[in-house]
């Protein structure tokens, strides 16, 4: 089948259109917020190349008629609330996984249960939320409700990740530590920690990036205080200028540099596996 | 140690107890580890969902709610034509979101997955695809706006083209920019399961099946198909689940033309409105409950991690 | 030291171990001997307190160990495949136990370097110690394995089929290696395998295992020269089986022939079924018609071919019943005989050499293998 040339040649010319689909908005996008400002529009042509608008976001310009985007604060409340989440999140993951690995009665309902929490809409959950909070009488903060409302929708993906692990993870190696008479506990600490880094890297990574965007969730769940992706949806209702072009390049290059980073870890926790398996090759 | 004394005395009680005692501290060991999340997602996932479908038989008035039951609100939920009109415009758009991203989703992950024989390019092609996912959802949406308004990206290569005369209006603010921003959105969710499982299968056995002369169509139907099911399974489900929650790109895209019942719940919860709200939320709760038990049921979800 | 009493432990209604009791002294070399689904593992692993029995009890120097766990009952397990800790260099591997142990860690470094050290160089792995584990080999990993269990002196000392996964040569090496390390030590080994000849080369006592339950306990050359039932015989590789019917009159009638039964059995009543062996090597072949002595026993057979093997030959014939038998001839001992191939010999042995059993033993292990 993969011999086709004429299938081949299709599904070639079908990916690369793909990509084009996916992809152009994003380099549209991030051609327009060089437009220049204050009075050029957030459309085609380009008056000329400026960098006003990315000036403007760090209120680098004299004040106009286009009201710099409220990011200040908001991009603090983004990024603590989603590194607590990725940290509450990856512990919950991983304990969860870890209770897995024994057969207990009930793990069929506690697997549908901790999925259940990427598998319902997100506007359900913080509607819900939001009327709990309600009937309760406590108040709808973002270090509150949105906190437990985002580890809800990340902690599944930790759960999933970290049950990926161990699943191929050999056990007979933490057997071994104890009957050398260290605590299941150390033993976690120096043996299996070590050995499932890789899967915690990467449910810090999902619940990180899932938290720092969370949208739906937050919107019925949050109190006045407003996260990121909260000031952004503020700005739809109104008509959007190329700021928020310029704020929308930043954050994926932010997005790409937090994926590097894990790129990179991942790469130094298994190079040394790599470096070990080539030496034996040699020798 | 009483139980030492015991086993002396009842050999087998003794026995019983300490191999009973085992297998208790096992059982509290599991539970421990399962509590915290366990009461994590009862109380704030499967509460607030009970509590939601509770508030949907509450009394509306104006601008608040109390607690005694009604049907008031399930019934002008069905008989009010505009809200009935959202729920079918949400299970059309829905259809057709799911059917676009399929067609256009799986013929990309079938060529990575099976086409691309160097695994470099395979994995690359494959990040290519799923990258998206980690950038911000609200800028991915907000970036169809310069690209399809009448004075937008397509209608002037489309003129430069020549194919086109006058601009299309039709792309922006339509249900048609709701659907195209959806699918380039959601479409990695099923490229990805997909081209996962794809890639999966045992090329030895497509060599077997060619040399005993089954044809191309032959091999897709008994060997790809029902192999990569699971990740069309899976794909599926992630794409229901975000498409029925959807609100934001049809407000930002549709120009308020298309409401979905996500945006009828955003509105109704902005006039405080909860138990309409409510309503409209147990609807689509029941809409997704069916979908993803359907699909579960092709596939065991568990068995394929 | 050890006693196992009773322990019986199921996975879903199949009896991993069906009632073992056993009990081991100070400093023995215990070898186990059981084919696979024999209940070894098990057993090891209920030991060691990965499994917990559902019935019967495991006490070390008089302390009830069912509710005890793994880490706090001073027993050490090296596992078939090693389990080393992939992360950690051959030095981390063996200083682990002694740097991370629940109650005696030992803190001071010089001290963990020197019996490290020592512990390596006992198992011939001294210059070894800043290696990574995959830079090593299967009979390596075997020893750091070894060493690192060992270092931390545990009470008792469980292998879990530990030359299971090494080359031939090797595991002659690691035999005398094991003796050597477990005569320096003193440490109470108990290793299991499914192989008889190590079995029966490495233990002071041998255990043979089988369905769950213990078949003989016995020295090693105990088992080889009497074993106690026709299913120790047949694991010991080393009998020709038989089955038939004891004639009354001190005689065996097999499907091949009757034989002279031992005259230790020759009371056994008139037609009681029997199961009947001869060692391979008890046997001598002589032509066709040749006398017998008063207190030998002989089967007609056809040879077939011969097998050598270094300093062992082995011949195959076939019975009237179309049975094939061996019959093995050390060649140190005497010349090889040439034999025709189809033509007929005698098989004789000293009549006392055979073992009789009643044959309920062969009839449940095989209504067992149907189940099966």
């Amino acid at each position: 089948m993969e011999r086709q040339p004429i299938l081949r040649g299709l599904l070639t010319g079908w990916t690369a259109l793909f990509l084009v689909f996916l992809y152009s908005p994003m380099v549209v996008l991030a051609i327009l917020s060089f437009q220049s400002g204050p009075e050029g529009g957030p459309q085609f042509p380009i008056e000329h190349w400026s960098i006003y608008w990315y000036r403007q976001l760090f209120n680098l310009v004299p004040a106009s008629s286009v009201a710099p985007l409220p990011l200040g604060g908001a991009l603090l409340r983004s990024l603590a609330l989603a590194l607590t989440t990725m940290v509450v999140s990856t512990v919950l993951g991983t304990m969860t996984a870890q209770a897995f690995r024994r057969h207990f009665r009930g793990s069929g309902v506690v697997f549908y249960l901790v999925v259940l929490g990427m598998m319902v809409p997100g506007v359900l959950v913080g509607l819900g939320m939001a009327l709990t909070a309600n009937y309760v009488g406590i108040d709808r903060t973002w270090w509150g409700t949105v906190f437990l409302v985002h580890v809800v929708y990340t902690y599944p993906f930790s759960f999933l990740v970290m049950l990926a692990i161990f699943n191929r993870f050999d056990r007979s190696v933490e057997e071994a530590a104890w009957s050398l008479g260290v605590s299941p506990v150390t033993t976690f600490r120096r043996i299996t920690f070590p050995l499932i880094f890789p899967g915690v890297l990467s449910s810090m990574l999902f619940a990180f990036t899932l938290s720092y965007d969370e949208f739906p969730r937050t919107l019925f769940a949050s109190g006045g205080d407003l996260t990121l992706p909260l000031a952004i949806y503020g700005t739809f209702s109104v008509e959007i200028h190329p700021n928020l072009f310029a704020f929308g390049v930043l954050t994926t290059l932010f997005s790409f540099a937090l994926l590097a980073v894990y790129a990179t870890l991942m790469t130094l926790s298994v190079r040394r596996a790599r470096r070990v398996a080539v030496q034996e090759e040699i020798a | 140690m009483s139980t030492t004394t015991q086993a002396e005395v009842v050999p087998m009680a003794g026995e019983a107890a300490s191999s009973g005692r085992a297998a208790r501290r096992q059982a509290l060991g599991s539970w421990m580890l399962l509590a915290p999340g366990v009461i994590w997602m009862t109380l704030c996932l499967v509460l607030p969902m009970l509590m939601m479908i509770y508030v949907s038989f509450w009394t509306q008035h104006t601008f608040s709610i109390d607690s005694t039951l009604t049907l008031d609100s399930w019934e002008a939920f069905f008989s009010t034509p505009t809200y009935l009109d959202s729920l079918l415009t949400t299970v059309r758009l829905w259809f057709i979101t799911l059917a676009l991203i399929l067609a256009i989703g799986y013929p990309v992950a079938v060529f990575i997955g099976l086409f691309v024989r160097n695994k470099t390019l395979q994995t690359s092609l494959l990040v290519l695809c799923v990258v998206p996912f980690w950038t911000s959802f609200l800028i991915r949406v907000v970036a169809w706006r310069p690209m399809l308004g009448t004075e937008g990206a397509v209608n002037i290569i489309l003129l430069k083209l020549g194919l086109i005369q006058q601009p299309i209006e039709a792309l922006l603010f339509t249900q048609y920019s709701v659907v195209i921003g959806m699918v380039q959105i959601y479409v990695v969710f099923m490229v990805g399961p997909v081209a996962f499982m794809v890639s999966r299968i045992d090329r030895s056995l497509i060599e077997a099946a060619r040399d005993l002369g089954a044809s191309t169509a032959r091999i897709f139907f008994t060997i790809i198909l029902p192999l990569s099911l699971p990740g069309i399974v899976v794909g599926s489900i992630f794409v229901s689940v975000m498409v029925l929650g959807e609100f934001a790109t049809p407000s930002a895209l549709s120009g308020g033309k298309v409401n979905l019942l996500g945006n009828i719940i955003v509105t109704q919860v902005g006039s405080l409105k909860w138990a309409f709200a409510s309503v409209c939320g147990v609807i689509l709760t029941v809409l997704m409950a069916v979908t993803v038990v359907a699909l579960l049921r092709i596939v065991n979800l568990r068995r394929e991690i | 030291m050890l006693e196992i009493a009773s322990v019986t432990k199921r996975y879903g209604g199949q009896a991993a171990l069906d009632g073992i009791s056993l009990s081991v002294g100070e400093g023995a070399y215990l070898s186990l001997l059981g084919p696979s689904g024999s209940g070894k593992s098990t057993l090891l692993r209920v030991l060691a307190g990965y499994e917990t029995p559902d019935a019967g009890q495991v006490t070390l120097d008089g302390r009830n160990l069912n509710a005890v766990p793994a880490h706090e009952r001073g027993i050490g397990f090296v596992s078939q495949g090693f389990a080393l800790f992939p992360h950690l260099s051959v030095f981390d591997n063996v200083a682990f136990g002694l740097r991370y142990h629940a109650h005696k860690p030992v803190r001071d470094s010089a001290e963990t370097r020197r019996r490290v050290m020592e512990t390596l160089e006992m198992v011939g792995l001294a210059d070894y110690v800043q290696r990574e584990i995959q830079q090593l080999s299967g009979g390596q990993k075997q020893r750091v394995a070894l060493a690192r269990t060992l270092v931390v002196r545990p009470r008792l000392c469980l292998l879990d089929e530990p030359l299971g996964a090494l080359d031939a040569n090797l595991r002659q090496r690691m035999t005398v290696e094991l003796r050597r390390i477990h005569a320096a030590l003193g440490i109470t080994f108990f290793h299991v395998t499914g192989n008889e000849m190590e079995a029966l080369a490495m233990g002071d006592r041998v255990v043979v295992l089988d369905q769950g339950r213990i078949l003989q306990v016995d020295a090693p050359d105990t088992v080889y020269n009497r074993p106690s039932s026709i299913a120790v015989a047949r694991f010991l590789n080393r009998y020709n089986l038989f089955s038939g019917r004891a004639d009354g009159q001190g005689g065996i009638a097999t499907a091949a022939g009757t034989v002279a039964a031992p005259r230790l059995c020759e009371q056994r009543q008139h037609a009681e079924n029997v199961d009947f062996c001869i060692r391979i090597d008890k046997i001598r072949v002589q032509p066709e018609g040749e006398a017998l002595a008063e207190d030998e026993a002989a089967l007609m057979a056809t040879y077939i071919a011969s097998e050598f093997s270094g300093a062992i030959i082995t011949h195959l014939f076939r019975l009237a019943d179309e049975r094939v038998v061996e019959v093995e001839n050390h060649l140190s001992h005497r010349r090889p005989t040439e034999y025709d191939a189809g033509r007929r010999y005698s098989l004789v042995w000293p009549r006392d050499e055979g073992l009789v059993f009643p044959a309920q033993a062969v009839t449940r292990e095989a209504t067992a293998r149907a189940a099966a």
